[in-house]
């Protein structure tokens, strides 16, 4: 009954249809089906209302040629309209019959039909023609003619759109129309509720006295009724389950409207990458999807063959292929769109083409709003796009569909639509819909206000930048190119490229690798795993680790998840390379044999003889290197140990042309301790007296941080001597940091070793050639 | 960009060191302090050429350490954007390769190599023009432009290209052998 206000200029001409309306008495809608070409149609309606809503027409044809200029654009070309049988219509249809009516009830009614005819207009089908009881009395030349009339008369229509606007006005609710009534019931039974209304209504006809009843699907928990009075909708509610009527409200007059305007901007979706094809009028859109498919399972179910389900089984995504298909003796049949043109492999009732499943959806299922694609997966749909348009086409999707808010001041932006294109500027300030850039150019305006659709983020090769959503979420890099909406970037720790969406990006000087903890783990920490094995952490994923096992010369990477994680390593530990110099961390080593031969960096971590290596020109495992420190050798000073002791300086003038004449400079005999020579003596005794005289630092309890020499060692404990406070304490062996080994390799009797000499005052040795350990061991592997 | 820089430095000496070579080890300490190290603001010190003046020690307490500041001169080597430095090539990958110009890494990605140049697997990884006339491998020198810079505590990276006027291979190392 929504259309009738729409035909009646032609109403007026045609005078059979008032015959026969009046006859029908009943309110619903037709159409006249159309020419084969689906060039025009018109809708036809009949009424009982009559001549006053004769400028609407014009509305009509407006709202008709929009349908057919959408569906020119779908390409479509065949089209059937199909009735818009709605309950609610039916309903109200229902409640006309039974009381009498009244013109300003009418109106009413026809406002809020209208509201859903409007998209309607737009969206549904009409049911074709049936031929009415009445009608097939009629001559078929005068339907014929009825026909020509009323195409012919469409396409001169003036369109006046401002008569229009005031007509639409005039049809909104006003005091004297009935009200909306919302009344709450059980949550979910919305709509069981509004069909069991519509039950009563035909069931106890003008008893009920409400006018519609309405569940919208958005609203939970309340549906709609419209009565003249809140008694009506209490009478007509009394009785029934799930509704509770001691919550009626009334809708005020200003929102009534907005209880039945529709969503529309879901619909606007045109043809694109992975949208083939839009029937705004069927509300059908063809859309090509990578299918997951069990060709082996389809097989087995044509052949009839029961196959016990698998749960909870998804087949992976990916393209179709025919000849699978084909081998699996599945039925494929070739079969040409007759619209498009395109051959399509017909499989089980399923099209595809190019490996893509081309599958119809209601336009209603999809969801258009913030879908964010991969990269990878727009690349699928690109790669096998049949023509080059594909990347702007995905692109002007992605921007449609982007999130809001996401630029902000000061971001460099560049216009990508419009007059203004290509010009470049900053962004000044952040409004809803529009942003306000500072442009570049000269002979601008200080600020202009662009929609944020026509902006994108711009930058440029060089720039560091953040990826702040995405797959890569948290990594920084490098601009090195930039391709419309991609850029390039050269993360920082993995000198890995990557493709990002300039959209998610952010200029930042910061540098991370992303995530780069998860619980008490942080990248590039030593782990100890489950099953007892050790491995350096080089990536943190979402939630799992990569961790580079410590298996000397076969780099093997594992994928850990926080749970196969013991603990996490700290032990400073000391090894001996392949000449039996210590390595301690932070030494620079080169490695000598194996498959890494010739790499050579810093030590990060040494456990059970293994030594991870970070070499920067080595681009796996992010630069780390696992080796034995037997195939390594010590290159240069020990920092940590020349840092620790403050006794390694290195000469250069003196030494590192002469290194021939490198000598030792051995600890210090503690004061008051044995002389240097027995302390040598003690150093062959045994492991535990080696360590006497030994520089070493108590790592742990009331002294720690000190600095000393080892007096005594008695069991599990140790004496030390500490430089700072002039007095020897007791420590137990373990809270000492176990760096003895630096005292031990003397090779040469040192000069204070020969005895030749007085001894020094203490800590002011006279000789200026104190060789560090490293360089007389670089010369000595001679 | 090299520069020849004056710049200043609080040292600290183990007491153990005072004596008649006190400043000598102050010096050495100072090279291997400061020589190979990188700062956000300077760049690599490449070497110390001099040492201007040293200020007067202050032993600090406890420990006996005594903290000399120290004037020196300095080369540094800081690279820019816009720099065209030539550089050894390091590595080569279907990324793009990898060059050093003295400590400094610099990488090139292979957006930003010619059109022209295609990457070949094999062996020997190499960019090479479809011609194979030039072709870019590990040890060739190459002349470049640096577009971007990330200065870390201890390295920094640049990002290169060869894309444009009198950019690209100047030995191959290829070739000549």
């Amino acid at each position: 009954m929504a259309r009738r206000r729409d035909d009646y200029a032609e109403e007026e001409d045609d005078v059979d249809y008032e015959d026969y309306d009046g006859v029908d008495g009943e309110d619903g809608e037709a159409d006249d089906d159309y020419d084969g070409s689906g060039k025009t149609k018109r809708k036809r309606s009949r009424s009982e209302l009559i001549d006053d809503y004769a400028e609407e027409d014009d509305d009509d044809e407006e709202e008709d040629e929009d349908d057919e200029d959408y569906g020119g654009a779908a390409g479509g070309g065949k089209r059937r309209r199909k009735a818009a049988s709605q309950f609610f219509d039916d309903e109200a249809l229902v409640d006309d019959d039974d009381d009498e009516l009244e013109d300003d009830e009418d109106r009413e009614e026809d406002f809020i039909v209208d509201d859903i005819r409007d998209e309607d207009d737009r969206r549904i089908h009409r049911r074709p023609l049936l031929p009415r009881e009445d009608e097939r009395e009629e001559d078929v030349e005068e339907i014929e003619r009825r026909i020509q009339e009323r195409y012919s008369k469409s396409l001169h229509v003036e369109y006046d759109e401002e008569a229009t606007d005031v007509e639409q006005q005039a049809l909104l609710p006003s005091i004297r129309d009935s009200k909306l009534w919302m009344v709450k019931c059980a949550i979910g039974r919305e709509r069981e509720i509004a069909v069991s209304l519509m039950q009563k209504c035909i069931d106890k006809g003008s008893e009920l006295r409400i006018r519609s009843a309405i569940a919208i699907d958005h609203l939970k928990n309340y549906i709609y009724i419209e009565a003249d009075k809140e008694a009506h909708v209490k009478q007509a509610i009394k009785g029934m389950r799930s509704i509770y009527p001691g919550r009626i409200m009334l809708v005020p007059i200003k929102e009534m409207t907005d209880v039945l305007s529709a969503e529309s901007k879901s619909l606007d979706i045109s043809r694109d990458t992975w949208v083939v094809d839009v029937d705004n009028v069927r509300q059908r859109v063809t859309v090509k999807v990578i299918p997951r498919i069990d060709l082996q399972a389809l097989a087995n179910k044509l052949e009839g063959r029961e196959v016990p389900k698998k749960k909870g089984f998804k087949p992976p995504a990916r393209f179709m292929s025919i000849n699978e298909a084909r081998d699996l003796s599945i039925r494929v049949e070739t079969k040409r769109d007759p619209s498009s043109g395109d051959s399509f492999y017909k499989i089980e009732g399923m099209m595809f083409k190019d490996g893509f499943l081309y599958k119809n959806f209601s336009l209603k299922s999809l969801r258009t709003q913030n879908v964010k694609p991969t990269f990878d997966e727009l690349e699928k749909f690109r790669q096998s796009g049949e023509t080059g348009d594909g990347d702007m086409s995905c692109l002007s999707t992605l921007v449609a569909n982007r999130k809001k808010g996401h630029f902000m001041k000061g971001d460099r932006v560049v216009v990508v639509k419009g007059d203004l294109q290509n010009l470049r500027g900053w962004v000044e300030k952040v409004e809803e819909d529009s942003v306000h850039i500072k442009p570049n150019e000269k002979g601008l305006p200080k600020t202009l206000a662009i929609s944020d659709k026509d902006l994108c983020k711009y930058f440029r090769t060089g720039n560091h930048v953040k990826v702040v959503s995405g797959a890569s979420e948290g990594a920084t890099g490098m601009v090195v190119s930039v391709e419309g909406h991609m850029v390039n970037i050269v993360s920082d720790t993995t000198k890995e490229l990557s493709r990002v969406f300039a959209d998610n990006i952010v200029e930042s000087s910061e540098i991370t690798s992303g995530v780069t903890r998860i619980g008490d783990y942080e990248l590039h920490d030593l782990v100890l795993l489950e099953d007892n094995s050790f491995g350096l952490i080089i990536r943190v994923l979402s939630d799992a680790f990569q961790v580079l096992k410590g298996v000397p010369e076969c780099p093997e990477v594992a994928l850990v998840m926080l749970r196969d994680i013991k603990q996490k390593i700290f032990m400073k530990i000391f090894a001996t390379d392949q000449y039996k110099n210590t390595v301690s961390v932070k030494d620079v080593v080169k490695i000598l044999e194996g498959p890494f031969r010739g790499k050579q960096g810093p030590v990060e971590h040494i456990y059970k003889g293994v030594l991870f290596i970070h070499d920067r020109h080595h681009l796996e495992h992010t630069g780390f290197i696992c080796v034995t420190s037997k195939s390594c050798m010590v290159v240069g000073g020990s920092r940590s140990n020349g840092d620790r002791d403050g006794n390694t300086l290195i000469s250069r003038f003196a030494h590192l042309r002469t290194p021939s004449c490198a000598t030792q400079y051995p600890m210090r005999p503690p004061r008051g301790g044995p002389g240097p020579i027995n302390n040598f003596g003690g150093r062959n005794g045994g492991g535990g007296r080696g360590l006497v005289g030994a520089a070493v630092k108590i790592r742990v309890g009331h002294y720690k941080g000190s600095k000393g020499r080892v007096v005594e060692v008695k069991g599990s404990t140790v004496r030390v001597e500490l430089e700072s406070q002039m007095k020897v304490v007791t420590v137990e062996r373990s809270y000492i940091s176990d760096n003895v080994n630096v005292s031990t390799p003397f090779r040469e009797t040192s000069r204070y070793g020969m005895g030749s000499e007085t001894p020094m005052p203490p800590r002011t040795p006279l000789h200026p050639c104190m060789t560090p350990l490293r360089d007389s061991m670089v010369s000595s592997p001679v | 960009m090299f520069f020849h820089i004056v710049l200043e430095r609080n040292m600290q000496l183990h007491p153990r060191h005072f004596g008649r070579d006190m400043k000598d080890k102050l010096v050495s300490k100072l090279m291997k302090d400061v020589e190979g190290t990188c700062s956000g603001r300077h760049g690599f010190i490449v070497a110390i050429t001099g040492v201007e003046s040293i200020g007067k020690g202050l032993i600090r307490d406890g420990t006996g350490f005594v903290t000399f500041p120290v004037k020196y001169q300095c080369v540094v080597f800081r690279p820019f954007k816009g720099e065209i430095l030539e550089a050894v090539v390091t590595m080569v990958n279907k990324m793009g390769f990898f060059a050093e110009a003295g400590p400094v890494q610099i990488f090139v990605s292979n957006h930003l190599i010619p059109d022209d140049m295609e990457f070949q697997t094999g062996d020997m990884p190499n960019y090479t023009t479809s011609d194979g006339s030039v072709r870019i491998q590990k040890e060739s020198e190459v002349r470049l432009k640096i577009i971007g810079t990330r200065v870390d505590a201890t390295e920094i990276f640049c990002i290169g290209t060869i894309k444009d006027d009198f950019l690209g291979v100047i030995s191959d190392p290829g070739s000549t052998s």
